[in-house]
């Protein structure tokens, strides 16, 4: 029974190294897709996903992708067509054939996690590109959940901060430095501390008998810094 | 409230020969605006400019597919060029295939393409090319997004993808844009289209049963129903409210 992992980015690795450490979930394979470009073939994709995992059964998906360019703070008015499709189409179209290639992959059952920053509900200017993919792929989870449930496949969301994302938690002052300021989101409500831990935490839960009527949810791992209404 | 809160004012609304966006742009019309009707065949939408001039607005037919650069900045260019201002873009215009069902696991990029260059490219391009306009006026971008861009819907879950990622864009470009003073917004209707009209000729009972879900009772009116709420969004009524979706569903969502 093996997690498969699909993203090139911290959060990604850093999932994929704590379900091999077996520090959150003993006893879990666990196998990457971190070759994204695969992502812009279906077809691409489908033979490096059954190169990956081979016969083992899916036991977990966790979703964690978008295009880095998204990540350049820019105005709208200054980027060319290139780097919209690039910043945000390419994530959408990806994120679609990433899920597209689980559902032929993972049977009955198995627990889809998307995690994605927590940028798109509430929107922050020089990020449009990458606001409009964060959301367009929160709602193509709700909707792929309400297709997928009579299958009993769970499709969940968790949104955590720009840094954790890119970063999945590294402490690197320097790459964080390369991040976007977001000062419109605020400062997290809890005391610092590894948002991995509770992104693992929530993901131990989605894929636990307790969370198996759970689907179509939207949970934020940011220790309190987004509140929706 | 004045009815005439358009008046002087010139509106651009795209997928503008039917449904929804006509039934936007008559209401536009009703509220004094010059109306662009950004159509891709202009030659086959004289009705819609007759509509509009019946309530009282000034028609501009332009041919304007929103998924081709040129045409969409042509049909700004000459709105302007004739009326001298833009102060509002409404864009409406969606995929011929949006209510169409969507085999997702089956579904090409092809058919991705289709939503995402109308919905989501489009949603982009139409604001770059109208931003040094809107800036000018003070004006307001309104998008019209759907319940399912909210929700998600099963069958349509392209079309929920490309909707969602709309609200997304909305919210960012409304804090991108606020010190322009333009405007961002959205409205998730609940209407009758052309194909629930279809839909009501040959399964009545289908429709009954999806308006017995509305507290209301019906389906919207794009014109009386979907309008007037655009209508606020696109005037200095609303000068302090940007950034937002309104569900215009007569109380068919209430949880969005």
């Amino acid at each position: 029974m093996t997690a498969l992992i699909i993203g090139d980015t911290g959060i990604a690795h850093s999932i994929t190294q704590a379900i091999a450490a077996g520090t959150h979930t003993p006893n879990q394979a666990v196998t990457a897709l971190t070759d994204t470009d695969v992502l812009d073939d279906p077809a691409l994709a489908a033979r490096a996903l059954a190169t990956l995992i081979g016969d083992d059964p899916v036991e977990l998906v966790v979703l964690a992708h978008l295009d880095p360019t998204g990540f350049v703070s820019a105005a709208i008015t200054d980027i060319t067509e290139d780097a919209w499709d690039q910043a945000c189409e390419r994530s959408l179209r990806q994120a679609f054939v990433a899920l597209q290639q689980v559902h032929s992959l993972v049977a009955d059952g198995t627990p889809v996690v998307v995690v994605l920053p927590n940028v798109g509900a509430v929107g922050v200017a020089g990020l449009v590109p990458l606001c409009s993919a964060v959301e367009g792929i929160r709602v193509m989870a709700k909707a792929v959940a309400r297709r997928w449930g009579a299958r009993s496949i769970t499709v969940n969301t968790i949104e955590v901060d720009l840094a954790t994302f890119m970063l999945g938690g590294a402490d690197d002052p320097d790459a964080a430095a390369l991040l976007p300021q977001v000062p419109v989101l605020g400062a997290p409500a809890l005391p610092a501390a590894p948002i991995l831990d509770d992104v693992m935490g929530l993901i131990g839960f989605f894929a636990s008998p307790a969370g198996r009527a759970v689907t179509g949810a939207f949970l934020m791992a940011d220790r309190g810094t987004v509140m929706l209404p | 409230m004045n009815t005439r809160v358009l008046e002087g004012q010139v509106v651009l609304v795209t997928g503008a020969a039917a449904g929804v966006g006509r039934g936007v742009a008559v209401a536009m019309a009703r509220a004094g605006a010059v109306v662009g009707i950004g159509v891709r065949r202009p030659e086959a939408a004289d009705d819609v400019a007759d509509e509009v001039r019946d309530a009282g607005g000034t028609p501009v037919l332009l041919r304007c597919d929103v998924t081709d650069a040129v045409q969409s900045a042509g049909a700004i260019d000459q709105l302007v060029a004739q009326h001298g201002r833009l102060d509002a873009l409404v864009h409406n215009a969606v995929s011929n295939r949006s209510s169409e069902p969507t085999d997702f696991e089956n579904a090409s990029l092809e058919l991705w393409e289709e939503h995402a260059s109308v919905t989501v490219r489009a949603t982009w391009r139409l604001a770059v090319q109208a931003h040094p306009h809107l800036r000018v006026t003070q004006g307001a971008y309104l998008l019209m997004t759907s319940p399912a861009g909210i929700e998600g819907s099963a069958p349509l879950p392209f079309y929920s993808a490309v909707k969602a990622a709309q609200r997304g864009f909305v919210r960012a470009l409304a804090r991108e844009w606020g010190p322009d003073g333009i405007r961002v917004n959205s409205v998730a209707p609940l209407a009758i289209s052309p194909a629930l009209e279809n839909l009501k000729a040959t399964d009545p009972e289908r429709v009954a049963r999806i308006e017995g879900l509305v507290p209301l009772g019906r389906l919207g009116d794009p014109t009386t129903d979907i309008g007037p709420p655009s209508v606020f969004l696109c005037s200095q009524e609303a000068r302090y409210v940007t950034g937002q979706t309104l569900v215009v569903s007569g109380g068919r969502f209430t949880s969005l």
